[in-house]
């Protein structure tokens, strides 16, 4: 059976690539578009890895990884985070709030997949 | 009763006024007293009101200043989402995800890409140096390894020399003490320049030198390059300032590298240089304490 990655992302153009770029890749996707959707969709699907945008409407990104990262039954999930800009500081918070790895935001799709690969070969 | 007007010599701006129980006039000596105690009186009333007013601007600044950063850290985002959209679907194509393209569609793709990746480093320096002006970015105080810096700077840049048959040197001393600052951003000093010496050498080679004297690092790259002629040795440490300005265009680069890095380096308490005359290449340099400590109001 493929791998399901739960992508919590609330532009659509970007689910859009993430969906012709982990489809073409052989990965399901489940989506969300904020942090509750995030929190509520790893809980009831129980992904293999998920991708966490920062900027969300309601909880952001850090907090979701927080409570995701806090929960027993949902922490061994690895949580790539897509942070804004590497020099932001928001890379020092991603890993503050227990993300496995992060990424800047634009991200390029192969190096993304690159780094999904890492953690579900 | 006295009555003594506080003047300033466009108008009058209040009244001094005195009463006594004995009728008759005042005394000469008292009059003149009073008249002085009002003319004081205006200076300190005026100095209150220029004060207050100095206060309420700077209040207005202040705030203007946090807006104006604010703006520029929400647009920054902004300008980036759609980016990332453009440069995600074209890379997509580019990757045959949709079918295979041809290879004019190819070239042209590639042109969207560098453009993109063009645009996006503009907004980041942008962003870095608005930043730095509204004094918000912090240094990220820590040790790290200046052989590590420059190291993780030549595997960085290597390619980019090699594809210019540049030769992309490094000397180090034997040893180099632990050095405490923002790691990250004495590296983006380091890329910028080795970067700049990389694309402006036509041919011959680039070199990455450092030393330790007197407490300070000094770190220099070295290239054979055309030179830079003094009267521009100065200005391209600013904003938007290349010795060309259609260098900007036949070299790419944002024209803002040099200035956000003469600030990372100030903030460090070091300074930065160039030795140059025209064809005899150049050597940018800059000097960083090895211990740098957080200063007051930083976090």
């Amino acid at each position: 059976m493929s791998k399901r990655i739960l992508v919590v992302e609330d532009h659509e153009d970007n689910r859009q690539i993430l969906r012709d770029l982990l489809g073409n890749a052989g990965y399901q996707m489940i989506e969300a578009e904020t942090g509750e959707a995030g929190l509520a969709a790893a809980a009831a699907e129980r992904p293999d890895l998920i991708l966490m945008d920062i900027q969300l409407p309601g909880l952001d990104g850090y907090e979701a990884t927080r409570r995701l990262k806090a929960d027993p039954a949902l922490r061994s999930i690895p949580i790539i985070v897509v942070t804004s800009y590497a020099l932001s500081g928001d890379d020092v918070k991603a890993r503050e709030a227990g993300c496995d790895a992060y990424v800047t935001k634009p991200f390029s799709p192969r190096l993304l997949l690159t780094k999904i690969r890492e953690y579900l070969p | 009763m006295l009555i003594v007007p506080l003047l300033r010599p466009d108008r009058t701006i209040g009244l001094l006024v005195v009463r006594r129980r004995e009728p008759g006039e005042f005394p000469a000596a008292t009059v003149g007293l009073l008249e002085t105690f009002a003319d004081q009186s205006v200076l300190a009333i005026q100095n209150a009101r220029l004060f207050r007013e100095i206060e309420e601007k700077g209040r207005q600044l202040e705030l203007a200043s946090r807006h104006k950063s604010q703006f520029l850290a929400n647009m920054s985002h902004e300008l980036r989402t759609p980016l990332n959209a453009i440069l995600g679907y074209s890379e997509l194509i580019l990757d045959n995800i949709y079918g295979e393209p041809s290879e004019r569609m190819r070239g042209v793709l590639e042109r969207v890409q560098s453009n993109g990746r063009h645009l996006l480093g503009l907004i980041n320096a942008v962003l870095d140096l608005s930043k730095i002006e509204a004094g918000q970015l912090a240094l990220s105080i820590n040790d790290y390894s200046l052989k590590e810096v420059v190291q993780s700077v030549f595997i960085a840049l290597e390619s980019l020399a090699t594809a210019k048959r540049l030769a992309l040197k490094v000397e180090l001393p034997a040893a180099l003490p632990t050095g405490r600052g923002d790691e990250q951003r004495i590296t983006q000093v380091l890329l910028n320049l080795v970067g700049n010496a990389i694309k402006f050498t036509e041919a011959g080679e680039v070199a990455i030198a450092a030393s330790v004297e007197d407490g300070a690092f000094t770190v220099a790259v070295r290239d054979t390059g055309p030179g830079i002629a003094v009267a521009d040795q100065t200005r391209i440490f600013e904003e938007f300032q290349q010795v060309d300005d259609s260098s900007t265009r036949s070299k790419g680069g944002t024209g803002l590298g040099l200035a956000i890095s003469k600030r990372i380096v100030e903030m460090h308490g070091g300074r930065i240089w160039v030795e140059s005359s025209q064809g005899q290449g150049s050597t940018f340099a800059f000097r960083l304490p090895i211990k740098v400590e957080p200063q007051a109001g930083q976090t």
